[in-house]
């Protein structure tokens, strides 16, 4: 997924050699990737677009110490993730919102219930999707940047603790609690089901 | 039996190589734990990734055209590599050139050393002793000789007076170069003699009116009343033999 080609080493010795363009070349190749993680870590379209755009910008800006043995898209991955960790991090009003979820662990089983005529229903209705959600905001931005890696990226505890830069022991636990904390917060809809 | 943690149950969870996992095993032996995982993996399955807005294969070139014209330090960063090159091309010049200096400096100082040291050398005090040694001993082997003809020469034959008088104006120069040198050493016995023989050297080559028998007589009996003979022949033996060194040093060397 994030192999460099020798094509990856021959646009980054072409931009340390003064041509600009080649960069366009890696950006084309590593948006997407970029974004879904992002996506994922963000939870919000136009907040992952940024991303992808202020991870490419730092990338170039720090190009010239990029190692040349390590890979560029795992590199600029990291870059990324920890965009989105500052974006996810500088949302008051989001964090706010969050707190305010949090302090009301009867709102989400209210919310559960009233629109609960069945499972069916509820899966249907995008009550499930609704919960995780707000699962997902009550997690701190570096638990829900671990989670997000660790469970939909499929990373490693060593990739977490690179990209978030933290010991791996320290990486593992925000996994953990983070793990803890939404198997709290989908409790509810675990006993309706 | 211990049962595991929930962390343990959460790492054996994202835990990809199951099999070599204790917790995995201990899994099949406990129903409680298993229970619990069972547990673990229904919350866990109930967040799924969420899947993101799908972008458009244009989407990267999209995102370039955003960011490219953001890009402003590329000229700036070539003059600095240009800066940093010249720089860098100046200073690497200047420390050749000091190399060069010093270089040149410390031939010259080698060059002005080198003829005092060649000199010292080539010849050292032991090779101008050594020198000297070899210089003495074939004099004194020469006055050895010339003073044996002497004390056996006849007054009548003209045939045999004349090389003596060759020999004594031949060996008078060298005398006195061997004096010159004893001179610096504190040898008195080899000085005494070395007068003597300049005494004996001068008579019998400008003996005026040349030699006859009346001069040669007086000449053998000094010789004789002085022991000149043995003198010579003692101061000789005193000497170490050069030429058997010699040998052995030539031989040695052809080895």
């Amino acid at each position: 997924m994030y192999c460099m080609g020798k094509n990856d080493h021959a646009a980054i010795s072409a931009i340390l050699a003064g041509d600009k363009e080649a960069y366009g070349e890696l950006v084309m190749r590593h948006s997407q990737s970029l974004f879904r993680a992002a996506f994922r870590i963000t939870g919000n379209e136009a907040d992952a677009d940024d991303v992808v755009q202020e991870a490419f910008l730092r990338g170039y800006r720090k190009l010239e110490s990029f190692e040349s043995r390590s890979e560029f898209g795992t590199w600029i991955y990291r870059i990324a993730v920890r965009c989105a960790l500052d974006k996810i991090g500088g949302h008051p009003a989001d964090e706010a919102s969050r707190v305010a979820g949090a302090d009301d662990p009867e709102q989400d089983e209210i919310q559960v219930a009233d629109g609960a005529a069945g499972p069916d229903r509820l899966l249907l209705s995008g009550e499930i999707a609704a919960l995780q959600e707000r699962a997902m905001r009550s997690l701190t931005p570096a638990e829900r940047t671990a989670f997000v890696l660790r469970h939909m990226e499929d990373c490693g505890i060593a990739e977490i603790a690179a990209a978030l830069s933290i010991d791996p022991n320290a990486a593992r636990q925000t996994v953990f609690r983070a793990v803890q904390k939404l198997r709290s917060r989908l409790a509810p809809l675990r006993v309706k089901i | 039996m211990k049962h595991l943690t929930e962390e343990e149950l959460i790492e054996c969870f994202y835990n990809k190589n199951k099999a070599a996992n204790p917790a995995s095993r201990h899994l099949e032996h406990c129903a409680a734990c298993a229970d619990a995982y069972a547990a673990l993996q229904s919350d866990l399955a109930l967040v799924k990734p969420a899947e993101p807005p799908v972008r458009d294969a244009a989407y990267g070139a999209r995102v370039w055209a955003s960011i490219s014209a953001s890009l402003p330090r590329l000229e700036a960063r070539k003059q600095r590599w240009l800066r940093i090159s010249i720089w860098s091309g100046l200073s690497y010049a200047a420390a050749c050139a000091l190399l060069i200096a010093c270089a040149f400096y410390a031939g010259r100082l080698w060059e002005h050393r080198q003829p005092q040291i060649s000199a010292a050398k080539q010849s050292p005090p032991e090779t101008q002793q050594h020198v000297v040694l070899v210089l003495l001993g074939d004099h004194l082997d020469r006055s050895e000789r010339l003073l044996v003809e002497l004390k056996h020469a006849d007054a009548d034959s003209a045939k045999m007076v004349s090389p003596l008088r060759d020999e004594a104006r031949s060996l008078l120069a060298a005398n006195r170069a061997c004096r010159q040198e004893v001179k610096q050493q504190d040898d008195p016995a080899l000085a005494e003699a070395l007068d003597h023989l300049n005494q004996l050297f001068d008579e019998l080559a400008n003996q005026p009116g040349g030699l006859n028998a009346a001069a040669l007589a007086r000449l053998q009996k000094e010789m004789n009343s002085g022991s000149l003979l043995f003198e010579v022949r003692v101061l000789r033996s005193r000497i170490p033999d050069q030429q058997p060194a010699e040998n052995s040093r030539s031989k040695g060397g052809t080895i």
